[in-house]
């Protein structure tokens, strides 16, 4: 699986999980960062990890991962990062 | 996502099962604190890790909290209460289940413990305390004061320049609720518990506490009132216990279910 093709995955995740804010022209590259590019709450990661396993199964276990981060890395957290952690997982 | 009708309200929850059960798994249910907060603190601190260890987890989102709807009034413990009851029969929740509560969501745990004693097999409580009447007082004082302060635009720069927007976002989250809800007015109204009440908590406690948290005045208040509670104080830390040492509240999380569900097996 290409990052080219993860990217556009979680593009489409994103634009789902952002939609309640009417955000619809979104432009991710791997350094956008979820909060302060995208302005994703904590609960909005929440629903971010349900398309993720959605998605790619339970392997891909969004909560597992940030679980072993600082509360800075979360906050801190890119496109590129999530993009990294999924080809990882999923191969 | 997950959603249930639970007392007519849209619920959102979410649950991890244990992973490589051994016969019936122990089930920890994760319950948050009140305003900035959502199931999110728990998510992503313990969720996974728990769950991993061969713990069934069930989180949710309060009422008016994170993706559960905001009724306009109904915030007294009784309803937290109610509502707790109602997601554990709606999801066929039949046994005892460890609850962890963060904040508020210890004091929900501890006022569900009274109610049903025989649901609750054990309390980890993280910089909470039951509903008494010094609770009410602290509680009502400290809501006034977010009313007064957090609507301020003056305050949220402040915040935003200070500790960054994350903060200030959270922090108009939390006024949202409060402008449209009678939240403020009701949570304090209990019901409380009486000393007589608190004795009758049986379960086995744990309350974890900041040295520097909410409750630095007295340290080991809840275990005085409790016939069963132990205290772990985590030095240097204020109220933020769960997000800022979600490593040691999750060892401390761990070896407890082991301890205390190994009991309920050798029984």
């Amino acid at each position: 699986m290409t990052t080219t093709t993860v990217l556009d995955e979680l593009r489409s995740m994103l634009v789902r999980v952002l939609d309640q804010y009417g955000l619809d022209d979104l432009e991710i590259t791997r350094g956008t960062s979820f909060h302060d590019d995208l302005g994703l709450e904590s609960i909005d990661l929440v629903t971010l990890g349900s398309l993720l396993v959605e998605h790619y199964g339970e392997h891909v276990n969004l909560a597992a991962y940030l679980a072993e981060l600082d509360l800075d890395s979360v906050i801190a957290l890119t496109v590129g990062d999530l993009a990294d952690f999924v080809i990882a997982r999923v191969g | 996502m997950a959603v249930l009708d639970v007392n007519g309200l849209r619920t959102h929850y979410q649950r991890m099962a244990a992973r490589d059960p051994v016969g019936e798994p122990p089930i920890a249910v994760f319950v948050h604190g009140l305003g900035y907060d959502s199931l999110a603190s728990f998510y992503l601190t313990l969720a996974a890790p728990v769950s991993e260890a061969g713990i069934d987890v069930l989180t949710y989102d309060l009422r008016a909290h994170g993706r559960t709807e905001r009724p306009a009034t109904g915030y007294t413990l009784k309803d937290f209460v109610g509502d707790l009851g109602a997601l554990l029969d709606g999801l066929g929740v039949d046994r005892p289940v460890h609850l962890v509560g963060n904040s508020f969501g210890g004091t929900i745990a501890f006022s569900f413990a009274a109610a049903h004693p025989h649901r609750v097999r054990s309390i980890v409580s993280i910089e909470a305390e039951p509903a008494t009447v010094p609770w009410a007082d602290k509680m009502g004082r400290t809501l006034v004061n977010v009313v007064d302060e957090m609507g301020k635009e003056e305050n949220l720069r402040w915040l935003a320049e200070t500790f960054g927007n994350h903060h200030a976002k959270l922090a108009r989250a939390a006024h949202g609720i409060i402008r449209s809800t009678s939240i403020v007015e009701e949570v304090p109204t209990g019901p409380l518990l009486s000393p007589e009440e608190l004795m009758e908590i049986r379960c086995p406690v744990l309350s974890i506490v900041g040295s520097e948290g909410f409750q630095q005045d007295d340290l080991t208040a809840v275990q005085d009132a409790l016939p069963n509670c132990r205290t772990v104080v985590i030095e240097g830390q204020n109220h933020s216990v769960l997000v800022e040492r979600h490593r040691t509240v999750r060892e401390l999380v761990l070896d407890w279910v082991a301890q205390h569900d190994g009991e309920r097996r050798a029984a």
